[in-house]
């Protein structure tokens, strides 16, 4: 009785890891550095038109928006029209947290039959949002700002079976949301008293 | 009684090897091991470009926009030493990462010398396609311009 107990709990242990394998494909890196199909839409996305000879202009600008914002800028190169920008935050989501609970309700089932299959999948912790912006001459007396937001997000700790999972895994992941980007742009054209064009 | 000899056999085993390993000098390293080799030459060579522009900000824009085009984000540019460094993830697999490089360095007259530096998970990346395909879309971010 005991021993089937088990066997039921390595089971779904090992089911559960399929499952979470079969999400992700392997990568093949000559793919990498190829224009995908949807580069030209987020680059429409990212960026906008401003009818304006000065860059040294826009580029304080978008700094003095991004502290608004509540970002701290962490790089700047005037040269190149660069500016990087982070804030931290925390990455508490109500919905993972119950995700947390109920799948932990479940596996604790098993202790019943004496197997030991607890699971706690980690959630998300603490984020850094991070913006990279660079300016760029679309014509003699236009420049063209494109932002990119995404960021860093760390996971708490979490338990398989046997198997403490330790804290502090990190991903990375691009912003996509347009109203982010859509607010950013038009307090950028608000402070520089210009109209920010769709490209 | 007699699976206990075969067990002490398997036991003293490992002691054996181990005491064998021992014996064994340490590997000499190779006289060679700083010189360039032929396979250095050769990624040195599919990384590196010449292009005929004579503005040097104006390649490491285009450097930038060709990154940025191609889902990186641009971590560090410093514009002295003609040095761009960038990152993405591998996505839909997002525990993939991949590190690029590009320093833009003027060659002769109205020439620009550009060279990408790409790394995915920590191991250089040997394939001379992943280096063309990169310089096809710096090419169109540098003469077409605004595609």
């Amino acid at each position: 009785m005991k021993r089937q107990g088990r066997r039921v709990g390595a089971v779904a242990v090992s089911s559960i890891g399929l499952l979470l394998a079969a999400c992700s494909t392997p990568t093949n890196p000559a793919q990498l550095f190829q224009l995908s199909s949807d580069s030209a839409a987020r680059r429409a996305s990212e960026t906008r038109r401003f009818e304006t000879p000065d860059e040294a202009e826009l580029l304080s600008a978008s700094a003095a928006v991004l502290q608004d914002l509540g970002f701290q800028v962490t790089e700047s190169v005037r040269e190149l029209g660069f500016l990087r920008a982070a804030k931290e935050r925390s990455a508490r989501e109500r919905g993972q947290e119950i995700w947390r609970s109920v799948i932990f309700t479940i596996s604790t089932l098993g202790l019943v039959t004496g197997s030991n299959t607890l699971i706690l999948v980690p959630v998300d912790l603490h984020q850094q949002i991070n913006a990279s912006l660079v300016t760029r001459r679309a014509d003699t007396d236009a420049y063209e700002v494109r932002i990119l937001f995404y960021r860093v997000v760390w996971q708490t700790d979490g338990i398989s079976g046997d198997q403490a999972i330790p804290p502090g895994q990190q991903r990375l992941e691009r912003i996509q949301d347009p109203v982010l980007y859509q607010q950013f742009f038009a307090r950028l054209s608000k402070a520089v008293f210009l109209e920010a064009h769709k490209i | 009684m007699s699976t206990e000899p075969r067990l002490l056999r398997s036991r003293m085993l490992p002691f054996v090897l181990l005491l064998l390993t021992g014996c064994v000098s340490p590997p000499e390293p190779p006289e060679n091991l700083l010189a360039p080799s032929e396979e250095q030459m050769r990624l040195r060579n599919m990384q590196t470009r010449t292009f005929d522009v004579s503005d040097r900000d104006q390649a490491i824009r285009a450097v930038i926009a060709a990154l940025q085009d191609l889902g990186f984000i641009i971590e560090r540019a410093n514009e002295p030493l003609g040095l761009v460094t960038a990152a993405r993830f591998a996505e839909p697999r997002w525990v993939d990462v991949v590190g690029v490089t590009v320093t833009v360095r003027p060659q002769g007259a109205g020439q620009m010398m550009i060279r990408a530096n790409a790394i995915f998970n920590n191991e250089p990346i040997t394939d001379a396609q992943v280096y063309q395909n990169f310089f096809a879309t710096l090419e169109r971010s540098l003469f077409v311009g605004r595609n």
